[in-house]
Parts: structure tokens; C-alpha cells; sequence
């Protein structure tokens, strides 16, 4: 069986962001990096699946300029074959048709049976990635998977939906799932694991072999918002405080809609 | 007369005794000598380990133990019971050695006796009271056992037979002195040199002679089989602490104290990481088990146990000598359980008290690291959550890495990178450094330093966690890379000293970096501030202020530091109302080993009765040295419904409010 | 400019978010239509044409189906906007469609900026605006950013539309949201309850008002050792780590445990009598009350609502 792992390193959403001088995306100056969230879900149950069946090859990739490779090596530890690092000190300004358009252009002819990507990307957070590639490859796709069973070809899995609602979604191999937080509990690469994925294969690929598609949008500007509340402090009567804090509820938040 | 008397007086000094005599010796002696190469056997399933280095030291510290029994009678009661006991015992094996040499030696080749004259005299009343107060301390130990019952104390087959034999041996030994004097001595001016001994003669005065002689001939043999009896028994019961607790004295860790011991990671041939049996632990940690007297010291000090955790440090060493003689290749983890093993904060109580010392802690972090580096396991998922906030943002709190210089905006501190020319480098730590609470002490030292004319340094964003907790926790592989990258900023920064606000920092800095190449002078700030203080950099204005104190682990007990923040304290015109179990016997706050990160799942909270204790005290203010500390207190007078009456604060803060400047 | 509207229905329900897409076309001032796999006994108010396929014969959720039925609606209305909830049914379907058209897709557009369009980036904490460059656009919205004043009146009028084929996706049912047992990391509007509440009986309180504004109740360190709220209700490090839309702080003062645990909350509100506790310099609005008057009359106004 032949399984993909998609992987995007993120910056660590407590870090300090600053909008860079370009003005389209933030500065990477004192941001700490991860593994998108998601991710992490999609590579643990990717791994689970090769242990399931046993006779499994495992492939991790990533998009990004060098430093994505230490994320990349994190992925290796929890368990994942080989790497595939598709080089691209650009892959920030790069829309999700584009992402998908590589990674399509990468697994195109090489017979995965499973393909597993986080559900977003906690930076761009546009959700589309998984979907699009699986569309781009012709192969049926479940997004925002909260379980996930294989047997003899066919795979089980149960989609969140809102209010707690889940769907129990089936089909067949070869196909694509989008991982949602709480598939799994993602492991913790054991320190022997660490040592043997420092051997693993890692290889790079040039993006403009992969890149075949244009971008259908851009990033005019990337700005802070007003802030929400503004750490506004209010005092006064319990009454109209109550109001006050119920009109800005309805304003600021979707939960009183 | 001379004062003397005749040895072997009625069992006869011939063939006829002193053959089957000695016959019984050896044959004790090789049963002995049989017992421990089993054992030996036993200890050697362990790693290699060095504890003969320094031997001189370590013979020197071993006789200070086992003949002042220093570490024993550090528990009063109890602890002078065996201490009176022991002096009697080995009294009397002088005794009979002395006896011995005289009688089969000295006088047999070379006529020489020397047990005559004055030195009989006190030969023998010195015997003679030692076996008095041997009998009645052994009574008193008995009594203990039986009748009081302590709770926790674990009583066997091996105590009862450890105290009958003992008190039989003591009881015919002085019926044998007894029927001696009664048909020699009675009426002599020796008799009264034998005070028991002329009692017991007093008592059995009405038998005639020849039912005397009878009964001391008995009753010297059975005393003599009794003796051999309890030679044969030492390698066998738990009379073996004789030997191997005093042998542990010399095999003792000479520290630094509470340092770990750094595993080989860049070892390509390891496949294992961590102890998951006991061939993996030393033959020291084997031989610690084995060296246990179940005299429950630690498990009445261990802060886990007493809020009904399911730890019991003595349980833990008795669980690995049992496995160690029954089945060694056990799991042990799966044996001793995993929440014991997390339970364990590391406090050292358990170390610091315990009379045949044994170190517990190395053990459970040692199971810890194999939990972590073999399997991915923790605690709980908000251990794992910490671990992976500390490998992006260096940092357990997750917080981001660039804000942590943040603290210390406006009060003039620059980075090493900023400004190398210092006098200290402060390494602030994490909770110091993020905390809003701990940032008020972080902020109060600087205007400490800054009043005593210091210049200080930080090395703001660069710092990351030391990486005590997670070293604590077992995850080894995390703090080495932490280490290696703090010992490589602080080396090159250039700076001469490091002080801390953070015990754990300070631990971590001073011990365990030495073993990452960190070479610089690193000081708590209790101590670095109390020189500031006596060489007059520092002035201070005297306010009254009733408080307590609490001793941190990591400053008290694990660097004996006590008196230099009681005499901050002090400076600052506190008076202090100490809580029941301070320095030494201090209750640990929660949130050492690592726990910090945890939450804490089983039983009753430690934190809370910590600040119960201190409630206790009827003073208004908990002082502590410690940001772990202080964080757990802040919970900890809330959850104990005490938050209106007792305030925590740091020294620094007392200190900083009473700056006087020149 | 037309825009066409995908309206969502589950389990036998069409859902609320349609008058939010309703909303959407109207601060567009676009010309639009509708799309529902759906019945036609749960219709929208929604005064436009409304393109209906069966659900009982498509599926509810059948994405290869529901993908056919919506690009035939498309061929026929020629949209320059596609516009779905950002929902588990719009961001399943929405790449599907905007794949297909070879259309830009913009996803969560929480605002629009003339011909731009304006996304969160980094958990809200930043925003992008973005143009897309093709003539169709798919677009997902954030629930809850574009509300109506008023709630939409008028009937549709119904073209219902149908399609063959059954899709590569087997939907096997729905399972009920789990009752009874807590997930704090899942809800998306947690109360929370510190020391500050005074005692144990106050739990029920803050526990109401959690109810009012149907997410869960949770609690700092203290509270929980205190015994007053079961464990998993604990909030910070040393218990869940929390993200919810909002975050209610009920008389926490904040120690650090606690607000590394929350605040990556959307929205935070604290209610606290201590104006400098450190709380403070997370929460987005600090009420400055006494809890005890405030929480009950919030909870009585919410109700109200």
C-alpha cells in the first residue's frame, strides 16, 4: 500500500506577527515554527494505517523553502517512510489552487492508495488544499474526517459536522481525507524514532517541475484588525452593563446570531 | 584478689568445647559468606557504575554513619532507640571479641591476659550496662512495633524473628553471667562491677550449685547456637542491613546532590533509552533495594503520599529488591505502576531522611525517561502539550519565544547582545518571565541589583527554558538540546556569573549544565543578595513583618540553603513563625519533578496543604524563593479558602519595597 | 452582478445560515438565485428563484451529486459568484465546484472591500484582503459575519432540478452529538468560573448562564481543587487548553496556567471587581461588576433574547 502525507509548516500562532514589507503576508522575523495542527492529525493517522496493514510505504511532503525540512523530520520520527521536500522559498505567496496543483503534479502517477492532508492550514486556514487535490487527481475525497477505519479496500470514517453532528461517510481506495483536531491523539516521536528518521530519505524537487498551474487570486494587503473589544474595561450598573455586553457580543461574535 | 575471671569458667577451655565452638563458627561464617555472593550475584545483574572513587572520603563517611548513626537518629525518637541499641550491640561484640582474643590467643600462646585489674572493672560494667541498655532500647523498639504501630510501618516475619532473637540472645547472656556470679562472684567486691549480672545472680542465688552449673552450661551453648543462628541469618533476613546499609554509606552518591545523571544520546549503538527492567537500572540502584530497612521515612515525608497519591517511595525500592530476587527481567513499570511513577515531585524529602541512603529519585526518573523516550507517554496530554510548546517557543506555557524579554521593558536592562559589559547575567526563567505574577519578582530583583549599583544582563528573547521540568519529567532528549543551546548563548556571552531567581534554574545551571561544558559562577539570588546585603551594597530598612517561610526543594533541600533567605527575611524586619516541618523536612509545593506541567489528577491537593500548614503559622504572609512555589500558592490560598488571610509573596518583593537608598 | 446562493439542509432541517447568505446578496446589491438540496416542505424565506433537488432522492450529503446538480444550475445562471456558509457542507463542496469552474475560491470572507474580498489569516489574528483574478468566484462565508437586520420574508419560487448518477461517496447516517459527556476543547462558548464566584453553590449560576448562550462551563485550578467543579472542567495547562469563539471569565483573576490555556479564545470577556488583575491584559472586554448581581441578569437577558 502506498500512503501520502501532506505537511505544511506554520508559524506558531502565539508568535508576534508583524505584517512584512511587501504588505501581502506576515514577516517571518521571530515567528517559531510547527506543524500545521491539522497536519499532525493527518500523519498520525496515516502512520496508524501503516502499521495496520503492514506492508505500507509511507511518504511525507512538504512545500516550502529549507527550514521546512525540521518539521518534515518531526513527521519522519512519528513514523513516515521517506520525505519528499518540494523546494519553494515562495510557497507562502502561493494560493491553494497553486499548492494543490503541485501536490497533484507530484502524486499524479505514482498509485497512492491514501492520501491524508490536514483539513486547513492554521496560517491560511483556507480549506481547500485536500479537496482540490483529490478533485485535480479524479479520486474521491472526505473532508473533516473525526474518525478513520480501513479494511480490505474501503474506508470508514466519520466527518464532523456542526453542533457535534457526525457523518459516517464510506468509499473506496485510492482516495483522500482531510484530517480534522481530535482525530487521534497525535504521537510523540520516541527518541529511537528521532535517531533512525535522521537516515531516512529526504529528497528535494525543484517546484517549477511540479508548478503547472497559474494562480487564480492575489493578496492585495495582509493588516491587523481593529482590535475586537479593544480591552475596553466597562463599570457601572449591572443593568445596562448587561446590555452593553449583549450588544457587543452580537457585534464582535458570531454566538449570539 | 585480682579482678578477673576465668573464661570459659564450667564449659571447660579444652578440645571439648572450643572444637565444636569453632566448628559452629565457621560453619556460621560460611553460611554468611554463602548468603552474600548470592546477593552479590544479585547486585551484579545491574549496569557497571563507579562509587570507589574517592575511598578514603568515602570510608571516612561511612564510619561517621555507621558508628555516630548520624543519619539515623535524625528522627528522634525512634532513631535514638536504634542508636542506644546499636552502641550496646557493638559494645558487646567488642566485648567478646576482647574475650575472645584473650582467651584462645593471647593467653593460649603467649600467656598474656589482659583482662585483669582495673580495666577488668570496667571491662565489666561497661558490658554489663551496655547489654542493660541494649535489652531495654530493643524492649523500647519492640514496643514501638507491636504495641504502638505506627502507621505505615510494615511489619514481617523478619521483624519478629530480627527482635525474639535479638532479646533471647541479650536475656541468656545475662542468665549465663548470672549463674557465673552466683556460684563465683556473689559477695566479692567484683560482683558490684556487674550490676545486672549481680541481680540476675541475686535472683538465681536460691538454686543450689549444681542446678547453676547445669543451667549456665546450657544455656552457654544455647547462647553460642543463638549467636551463630544470627550470623547465619544476616544475608537471609532483614539483618543484612547491618552489612549492606553501612556498605551503602561508602557506595553513597557524593553529588552534586540532585543532579542526574546525563544519558549517552549521541550513542548510535543504544536502542534503548531509560530503565523499563532492572538490568537496565546500576547495580547501586539494586543494591540501594536491598540496603532498605522499611523504616518508612520517606513514605511519611512524601509530599505524593500524603495527599493520597499512590507513591510510597519506600514501596518502590522494596518492589525492585523483591523483583530484583525473584524475578529480575519484570517490567517494572508495568510492576510499580505509572501513575506511582508521575506521582513523584522530586522533592528529594525521600533522599534527604532516609538512614541507609538510598537514592529514590534517579530511580523513578530513570523509569520516567524510558516512559518518554521509548514510548511517547506522559502524564497526560497537557504534559505532551507542554513538551511540544517548549520545543517551538522554548517555553512549557507555549507563550511566544520573541516576548520574552517583555518583562523588563522600562526598567533600563539590556540584552548580553545589547551591552556585555555586566556584572551578572540574569537568568530569569521561564514563569519569571512570563507570568504576570512572576514578572513582579523578576522586576523587584532588577531594582534589588539596580539599588546596590549591579549592572545586570539578560539574554531576552535568546533564553529559553533551562529545562529542569522536562528533564524531570523524563524527557532527556528535549533538555539536552535545551542545555546545549543555553550552555552554548551563556559561554559565549562572555559573562563571569549567573544568578538566578528560579531554585530549579539554579539546579539545572549549576550542576547539571557542568556536564554540557557550562563553566561560569552561577548563585540563587537569595544568596547573591544576602552578600549585597553584609558587604552593604544593599541597604534595606527594617519594617515589621510577621510571616512564614517556606524552604523551596530545590533551594533547600537540594543546595542547603536555608539561612541566607532567613536572613534576608530577617533584614527586612520579618519575624518569622516557622511551619511545623521546615528546612530539611519542608512539604514540597506540588510542582517540582516536572509536575508543573501536570495536572494533578489523584487525591488531595499538595499546594493546598502546604498553604494549610502555613495558615497554620497565624501569620499573614508566605514567604518563598521559588516561582513554582509562588505560582502554587497563589492556587494554592484560593483553593484552601484562604485567600483573604494569607498573602504569598518572594523575598524580592519584601526586600524590594524596602529599598533605601543612599 | 449575479450571485448564486447554496443553502444547506441536514437532517430533514434546512439550515439558519441561508438568511446569511440572504444577507450577503443583499450588501453585494446582487442580483441572486438559490440552490438547496432540500425538500420542499422546509423551504427558505427567500424571495428569488430557488433551484431545489430532492435530498431524499440525491442524498444529503453526497458531494459527486450534489457538485453535478449545483455546476447545471451554474451552466444555466452564469453566477460571477458562487456562495456557500464556511461549513462542513460549503468547505467539502466549495473546492469541488471552484475546481471544476477553474474559478478562484476565497474562503471564510468575513467582510468585502469593493471588488476585494477580506479573510482571517493566523487564528483571526490577522486579515487578508484578496482579489480574485478569474470571472467566476466561489466564495465561503464566516458563519455569523454577515447578519441580517431583519429577518428575510418572501416565498421562492421553486425550480426543482434532479440528477443521475450516484457518486463515488457512501453516506452511512448521522450520529448524535454525545450527551452528557464534556468536551471543553470542542465548545464554542465556554463560561468559566474562578475563585471569585465565592462558593460552591455559584457554580449553578455560572453553569445557567453557559446554558443561555448553549456552550459549557468550565473553571480555573482553584475552583476544581476547591472540589466545587469535577476535573474536566479545569481550564489552563494543567487541565484542557481551550479555543472557543468566546470565553466568559467569571471572577478569575488569571494565573498564568490559566490564561496560556485560553487565550486563543476568539473573544474574551472577563468579569471581574479587580480592574488590574491579569486577566485584564488578555480579555477583550473586562466588565467591572460584582458577578453575583451581573452573571444572573446576563443570563436573564440572554434568555430573553
Amino acid at each position: 500500500m502506498k500512503i501520502l502525507v501532506c505537511i505544511k509548516q506554520v508559524p506558531d500562532m502565539e508568535s508576534k506577527f508583524k505584517v512584512a514589507a511587501s504588505g501581502t503576508w506576515y514577516d517571518t522575523a521571530d515567528l517559531a515554527w510547527r506543524m500545521n495542527e491539522y497536519d499532525e492529525y493527518a500523519v498520525e493517522q496515516a502512520v496508524q494505517l501503516k502499521e495496520q496493514v503492514g506492508d505500507a510505504d509511507l511518504t511525507v511532503l512538504c512545500i516550502g523553502g529549507e527550514q521546512v525540512k525540521e518539521t518534515m523530520k518531526k513527521a519522519l520520527a512519528m513514523g513516515c517512510d521517506r520525505g519528499v521536500h518540494i523546494a519553494d522559498d515562495k510557497s507562502a505567496e502561493k494560493e491553494p489552487y497553486q499548492i494543490a496543483g503541485i501536490i497533484a503534479e507530484f502524486a499524479r502517477d505514482k498509485g497512492f492508495d491514501l492520501i491524508f492532508t490536514g483539513m486547513q492550514s492554521q496560517d491560511r486556514g483556507s480549506a481547500q488544499v485536500g479537496v482540490l487535490v483529490a478533485e485535480l487527481l479524479a479520486i474521491p475525497s472526505i473532508s473533516t474526517i473525526v474518525q478513520f477505519t480501513f479494511a480490505g479496500g474501503r474506508i470508514e470514517t466519520k466527518r464532523e459536522l456542526e453542533g457535534g453532528v457526525k457523518a459516517i461517510v464510506r468509499t473506496s481506495t485510492p482516495a483522500l481525507v482531510t484530517c480534522q483536531l481530535g482525530l487521534n491523539t497525535p504521537r510523540y516521536p520516541t527518541l529511537p524514532n528521532i535517531m533512525k528518521a535522521k537516515k531516512k530519505e529526504l529528497v528535494s524537487l525543484p517546484v517549477t517541475d511540479l508548478l503547472k498551474v497559474e494562480a487564480r487570486q492575489e493578496t492585495a494587503k495582509l493588516f491587523f484588525p481593529e482590535k475586537k473589544g479593544g480591552g475596553l474595561v466597562l463599570e457601572g450598573d449591572v443593568g445596562p452593563l448587561a446590555d452593553r455586553l449583549i450588544q457587543i457580543l452580537k457585534e464582535k461574535t458570531g454566538v449570539l446570531a | 584478689m585480682e579482678f578477673t575471671r576465668e573464661i570459659y569458667w564450667n564449659v571447660g577451655h579444652g578440645a571439648a568445647t572450643l572444637v565444636p565452638m569453632y566448628l559452629l563458627v565457621i560453619a556460621a561464617l560460611a553460611v554468611l559468606v554463602y548468603g552474600f555472593r548470592q546477593r552479590i550475584e544479585v547486585y551484579r545483574l545491574g549496569l557497571p557504575l563507579n562509587r570507589t572513587d574517592n575511598l578514603g572520603d568515602r570510608i571516612v563517611g561511612m564510619l561517621k554513619n555507621v558508628l555516630l548513626q548520624k543519619k539515623v537518629t535524625q528522627v528522634l525518637w525512634p532513631g535514638l532507640l536504634h542508636g542506644l541499641f546499636f552502641w550496646g550491640f557493638f559494645l558487646l561484640l567488642i566485648g567478646t571479641t576482647l574475650i575472645v582474643i584473650q582467651a584462645d590467643f593471647t593467653d593460649l600462646l603467649f600467656d598474656y591476659r589482659f583482662l585483669t585489674g582495673t580495666f577488668y572493672k570496667l571491662f565489666s560494667v561497661t558490658l554489663d550496662l551496655a547489654g542493660l541498655v541494649a535489652i531495654l532500647m530493643l524492649s523500647g523498639l519492640l514496643i514501638r512495633r507491636y504495641v504502638l504501630r505506627p502507621e505505615g510501618l510494615v511489619t514481617k516475619r523478619d521483624d519478629a524473628i530480627m527482635h525474639g532473637l535479638m532479646l533471647t540472645i541479650l536475656c541468656t547472656g545475662f542468665l549465663i553471667e548470672g549463674a557465673r556470679m552466683a556460684v563465683t562472684e556473689m559477695g566479692t567486691p567484683l560482683a558490684p562491677w556487674s550490676p545486672v549480672g549481680m541481680a540476675v545472680a541475686g535472683v538465681l542465688s536460691a538454686a543450689g550449685e549444681g542446678a547453676l552449673l547445669t543451667v549456665h552450661k546450657l544455656t552457654w551453648w544455647f547462647h553460642l547456637l543463638l549467636v551463630m543462628a544470627f550470623i547465619c541469618l544476616i544475608p537471609f533476613t532483614k539483618f543484612r542491613h547491618i552489612l549492606t546499609t553501612s556498605a551503602n554509606y561508602l557506595f553513597t552518591d557524593r553529588g552534586p546532590k540532585g543532579k542526574l545523571v546525563k544519558l549517552d544520546l549521541e550513542n548510535e549503538e543504544s536502542e534503548t533509552f531509560g530503565a523499563t527492567s532492572l538490568k537496565e537500572m546500576t547495580w547501586k540502584d539494586i543494591f540501594d533495594a536491598d540496603a532498605c530497612t522499611i523504616c518508612k521515612r520517606c513514605q511519611d515525608r512524601c509530599p505524593a503520599y500524603a495527599t493520597g497519591k499512590p507513591l510510597s517511595p519506600m514501596k518502590v525500592v522494596n518492589q525492585l529488591q523483591e523483583v530484583a530476587f525473584t524475578a529480575p527481567d519484570s517490567q517494572l513499570i508495568e510492576l510499580i505502576g505509572k501513575d506511582v511513577l508521575w506521582s513523584c515531585t522530586t522533592c528529594r524529602a525521600c533522599q534527604e531522611i532516609c538512614p541507609a541512603a538510598i537514592e529514590h529519585v534517579g530511580k523513578i526518573v530513570e523509569l520516567r525517561r524510558s516512559m518518554v523516550l521509548m514510548e511517547g507517554e506522559f502524564p497526560g496530554e497537557e504534559v505532551m502539550a507542554a513538551m511540544e510548546a517548549t520545543e517551538v517557543n522554548g517555553n512549557p506555557l507555549g507563550i511566544g519565544y520573541a516576548s520574552r524579554g517583555d518583562w523588563a521593558e522600562g526598567l533600563g536592562v539590556k540584552t548580553v547582545g545589547e551591552d556585555a559589559d555586566i556584572d551578572i547575567l540574569y537568568f530569569v526563567g521561564c514563569y519569571a518571565s512570563f507570568d504576570k505574577r512572576n514578572i513582579a519578582v523578576a522586576r523587584s530583583f532588577i531594582q534589588l541589583c539596580q539599588a546596590a549599583g549591579v549592572k545586570v544582563g539578560i539574554l531576552g528573547k535568546e533564553e529559553k527554558c533551562c529545562g529542569e521540568p522536562m528533564r524531570k519529567m523524563g524527557n532527556e532528549y528535549l533538555f539536552q538540546t535545551l542545555a546545549a543551546e543555553m550552555v552554548e548563548l551563556i559561554n559565549g556571552s562572555g559573562v563571569k556569573k549567573v544568578v538566578t531567581t528560579c531554585p530549579h534554574c539554579y539546579n539545572t545551571l549549576a550542576k547539571d549544565y557542568r556536564d554540557f561544558g557550562l563553566e561560569v559562577e552561577v548563585e540563587p539570588y537569595t544568596v547573591y543578595l544576602e552578600r549585597l546585603l553584609s558587604e552593604g551594597r544593599l541597604r534595606v530598612r527594617s519594617e515589621d513583618l510577621v510571616c512564614t517561610y517556606h524552604d523551596s526543594c530545590y533551594l533547600g533541600r537540594h543546595n542547603d540553603i536555608y539561612d541566607a533567605p532567613r536572613q534576608l527575611i530577617r533584614a527586612a524586619g520579618g519575624r518569622i513563625t516557622e511551619m511545623e516541618k521546615n528546612r530539611e523536612e519542608a512539604f514540597c509545593c506540588s510542582a517540582g519533578g516536572g509536575r508543573i506541567m501536570a495536572e494533578e489528577k489523584i487525591g488531595e491537593r499538595i499546594n493546598i496543604r502546604r498553604v494549610q500548614m502555613a495558615s497554620a503559622t497565624g501569620t499573614a504572609i508566605l514567604v518563598s524563593n521559588c516561582p513554582f512555589c509562588l505560582t502554587m500558592f497563589e492556587d494554592g490560598v484560593k483553593g484552601a479558602g484562604v485567600e483573604e488571610s494569607l498573602k504569598p509573596r518572594d523575598i524580592a518583593e519584601i526586600l524590594a519595597e524596602r529599598i533605601q537608598r543612599a | 452582478m449575479k450571485i448564486l446562493l447554496v443553502a444547506e439542509y441536514r437532517d430533514g432541517k434546512l439550515l439558519g445560515s441561508v438568511n446569511e447568505l440572504i444577507a450577503f446578496a443583499g450588501k453585494m446589491g446582487a442580483e441572486s438565485a438559490m440552490f438547496l438540496v432540500g425538500s420542499d416542505s422546509a423551504l427558505p424565506a427567500y424571495a428569488g428563484t430557488l433551484y431545489l433537488a430532492d435530498a431524499a432522492a440525491c442524498g444529503e450529503f453526497n458531494p459527486d451529486v450534489h457538485k453535478q446538480l449545483l455546476l447545471d444550475v451554474v451552466a444555466r445562471e452564469q453566477p460571477e459568484m458562487i456562495v456557500f456558509s464556511h461549513s462542513s457542507y460549503g468547505w467539502d463542496l466549495a473546492p469541488r465546484i471552484a475546481c471544476a469552474l477553474k474559478a478562484a475560491q476565497v474562503s471564510e470572507v468575513v467582510d468585502v472591500e469593493g471588488d476585494a474580498l477580506i479573510v482571517p489569516v493566523c487564528n483571526a489574528k490577522l486579515r487578508r484582503t484578496v482579489k480574485p483574478k478569474t470571472g467566476q468566484t466561489v466564495v465561503t462565508l464566516q458563519a455569523g459575519a454577515f447578519g441580517l437586520a431583519d429577518a428575510p420574508v418572501g416565498s421562492p419560487t421553486v425550480e426543482k432540478v434532479a440528477a443521475a448518477g450516484t457518486g463515488k461517496l457512501e453516506f452511512g447516517g448521522y450520529e448524535a452529538a454525545e450527551q452528557g459527556g464534556v468536551d471543553l476543547t470542542k465548545a464554542e462558548v465556554i463560561v468559566s468560573a474562578g475563585r471569585g464566584i465565592g462558593k460552591p453553590e455559584n457554580v449553578a449560576m455560572i453553569a445557567a448562564l453557559a446554558k443561555a448562550l448553549k456552550g459549557e462551563y468550565g473553571a480555573s485550578r482553584p475552583v476544581v481543587d476547591s472540589g466545587w467543579v469535577e476535573h474536566k472542567r479545569q481550564v489552563g495547562t494543567t487541565g484542557q487548553s481551550v479555543a472557543p469563539k468566546l470565553y466568559l471569565a467569571c471572577g478569575i483573576s488569571g494565573a498564568i496556567q490559566h490564561l496560556a490555556g485560553m487565550k486563543k479564545s476568539e473573544f474574551i470577556v472577563a468579569i471581574n471587581t479587580d480592574k488590574d488583575a491579569p486577566i485584564g491584559d488578555v480579555a477583550d472586554v473586562l466588565v467591572v461588576a460584582d458577578l453575583k448581581q451581573f452573571v444572573p441578569m446576563l443570563t436573564e437577558k440572554i434568555q430573553a433574547l
